[in-house]
């Protein structure tokens, strides 16, 4: 519009533009003169401008005609009800509402499309809560209403002093207009900021995702491909890489958080899986009924359990190893199993540091026992029992 | 051996290297009759081939194993159902048990083991692996551990589990074979698979309030 103006001047658009802002603060004439102007001159490209194709047209003309009408009306109502004094200024408002109103039923179909467009940039009316024409159109008249009873209170009250509630109605409303008009732009920056948000924790998420795999899966995938023909090495290998992945699973908030020691017995015994699965090339198959702290007593029993196993995996020739162990409110036991090829616990010199040292004393000393049962040919178990009736408090 | 019927099995899994892999092991020993690895196409063709036996993936999309027994079992309820998984988390073993599966395994299970399974499940028998003897027994067993931490429970005969019961279990978490269970208790293998039943039953009806709350919060590894 205002380039228009510019080319039949020979003057700079922009130039024009201020202009046309400045009028418009004067008194709202500007906005009157800008819309006559726009309703009256033909735009680029068209044949006629929009106020011959409003004329030309019965049903424009009679909703230009009931429009002014009412709107005059209004003004009337108000003037003789006294409710607000109207100046020039609102008289010209009128005007280029009422200007716009024409503008708007007699836009050409490519400059209803030009003003959808615009109307869509501005930000108070930006449509990025997806609600339709009507919203928006009742969005800010009932904006506009708040900001001009506001900014009249306000007025009023700068000439008539000692009016506090005026002040307050006055500025509560100004307020409420701007945040009506202006809520679907906040709304749709706040939401855009949040969206951000989450895309970032998600992309962190797959960085962390990718570290992992990287760091463990690819790793062990190459150890496996240099050691392919040491099977039980890949098997090692394989059931570290197993331990890993589902730990992770369970819990993915432990991934790259070196452990601390354990404090609990099931802990700890997770431990002694995991030790003897990696030194000694044996599964070892972990049952934990209940849990406890650990202390000396307890430590000793897991010590003598870890001995249990690792003697099945040295000597028992099974390709695994069971452990159970069960916390009860009298004692805890624990069961060292495996299938192998057993021995004869009659033929082992009492001598052996293995058996009566690391298993059966170390469990005396904490007022436990241990029993264990083996034939040749039908494999080994463990029972390990230790009180508790003495470590209670 | 021969002019016995073999168990008709079904296989729900998503990967097709396990499902070949469980394939191979079961080799001529059951009469496979069917594959699927969807939870919708494995709804369709278990209701429609009705096998005596469903080897059932834990963890798929779409719903899951749990998915699958939920469509079947409302409208073929004589399909028996052994879930199949990597996973040791209680809550998914002990959920697909509480929605029917008749037993655990892990997928690690040796070919013979899983043979043996099979037969027993169709035999209308449950199938406990150690690792989900020892959830039920840690289920169980707060009674004495905890008793200041668990209600009173509701139905002494479904809530707690007998002397016996807890035994076979132990030795199972031991790592024992019901054969040996039998030998070691001086009982038939019979009297063990009953005893396992049982506590199935238990598992699966009881309203004990660790089944429910438990199976969901508790994280063992």
């Amino acid at each position: 519009m205002c380039a228009g103006v510019a080319k039949r001047f020979g003057v700079g658009a922009n130039r024009i533009r201020v202009l046309a802002i400045i009028a418009a603060l004067f008194l709202g004439f500007g906005v009157a003169v800008y819309m006559a102007y726009w309703i009256l001159v033909i735009r680029q490209g068209d044949e006629k401008s929009i106020l011959s194709r409003t004329g030309s047209d019965k049903r424009e003309k009679e909703i230009l005609s009931v429009g002014t009408i009412t709107v005059f009306s209004i003004l009337l109502a108000l003037q003789i009800l006294g409710i607000n004094k109207f100046g020039l200024a609102t008289l010209f408002l009128t005007l280029s509402a009422l200007g716009a109103l024409v503008v708007w039923r007699g836009a050409s179909p490519a400059e209803q499309v030009h003003l959808r467009k615009m109307t869509n940039t501005v930000a108070t009316m930006g449509s990025s809560t997806g609600e339709g024409w009507r919203g928006v159109a009742l969005r800010t008249v009932v904006s506009v209403v708040f900001i001009l009873v506001g900014l009249s209170n306000l007025s009023r009250v700068s000439r008539v002093r000692g009016e506090a509630s005026g002040v307050v109605i006055g500025a509560t409303a100004l307020v409420l207009g701007l945040v009506i008009l202006f809520a679907p732009w906040w709304i749709g920056t706040v939401r855009g900021l949040s969206k951000e948000r989450r895309a970032r924790v998600r992309a962190q998420e797959r960085a962390d995702m990718a570290a992992h795999v990287h760091d463990s899966v690819l790793q062990t995938l190459s150890l496996i491909q240099r050691a392919a023909d040491n099977p039980i090495e890949v098997a090692r290998l394989v059931r570290m890489q197993e331990r890993d992945l589902r730990s992770w699973l369970v819990d993915p908030e432990s991934f790259g958080v070196t452990s601390d020691p354990p404090t609990t017995l099931a802990g700890s015994a997770f431990e002694i899986e995991h030790e003897v699965e990696d030194c000694y090339a044996i599964a070892v198959e972990v049952v934990i009924v209940g849990d406890c702290k650990l202390n000396a007593a307890v430590l000793a029993l897991l010590g003598a359990g870890r001995e249990a196993a690792i003697n099945a995996a040295k000597w028992s020739e099974a390709p695994s190893v069971s452990i159970y162990i069960e916390v009860e409110r009298e004692r805890i036991s624990m069961f060292v199993r495996d299938l192998g090829r057993g021995f004869d616990p009659a033929e082992v010199s009492s001598d052996r540091q293995g058996i009566s040292g690391s298993i059966v004393e170390r469990m005396a000393r904490h007022g436990g026992h241990a029993t264990i049962r083996s034939m040749p040919g039908a494999g080994t178990e463990v029972e390990l029992v230790l009180p508790l009736k003495s470590t209670a408090p | 051996m021969s002019d016995i019927a073999l168990p008709r099995v079904f296989l729900v899994d998503d990967h097709a290297l396990i499902r070949s892999g469980i394939r191979t092991e079961l080799g001529t020993q059951v009469d496979l009759v069917g594959e699927a690895d969807e939870v919708e196409a494995a709804i369709e063709m278990i209701i429609e081939r009705s096998p005596d036996v469903v080897l059932l993936d834990v963890h798929m999309p779409d719903g899951g194993g749990r998915a699958v027994l939920e469509g079947v079992i409302t409208k073929q309820p004589t399909v028996k159902f052994l879930a199949l998984s990597v996973s040791d988390a209680a809550e998914d073993v002990i959920a697909l048990i509480r929605a029917g599966a008749r037993g655990y395994v892990t997928k690690n299970i040796e070919g013979p083991e899983l043979i043996e399974a099979i037969y027993r499940i169709a035999a209308g028998d449950a199938v406990f692996s150690s690792r989900l003897a020892g959830f039920v027994l840690d289920a169980f067993a707060s009674q004495n551990g905890e008793a200041e931490l668990t209600p009173p429970p509701f139905d002494p005969e479904l809530d707690q589990l007998t002397v016996r019961e807890r035994e076979v279990l132990r030795l199972i978490a031991r790592g024992y074979a019901y054969k040996e269970i039998a030998t070691e208790l001086s009982i038939s293998i019979k009297t063990v698979e009953s005893h396992v039943s049982a506590v199935l039953r238990k598992l699966q009806l009881s309203n004990r309030h660790q089944l429910t709350k438990w199976a969901t919060e508790r994280r063992l590894l």
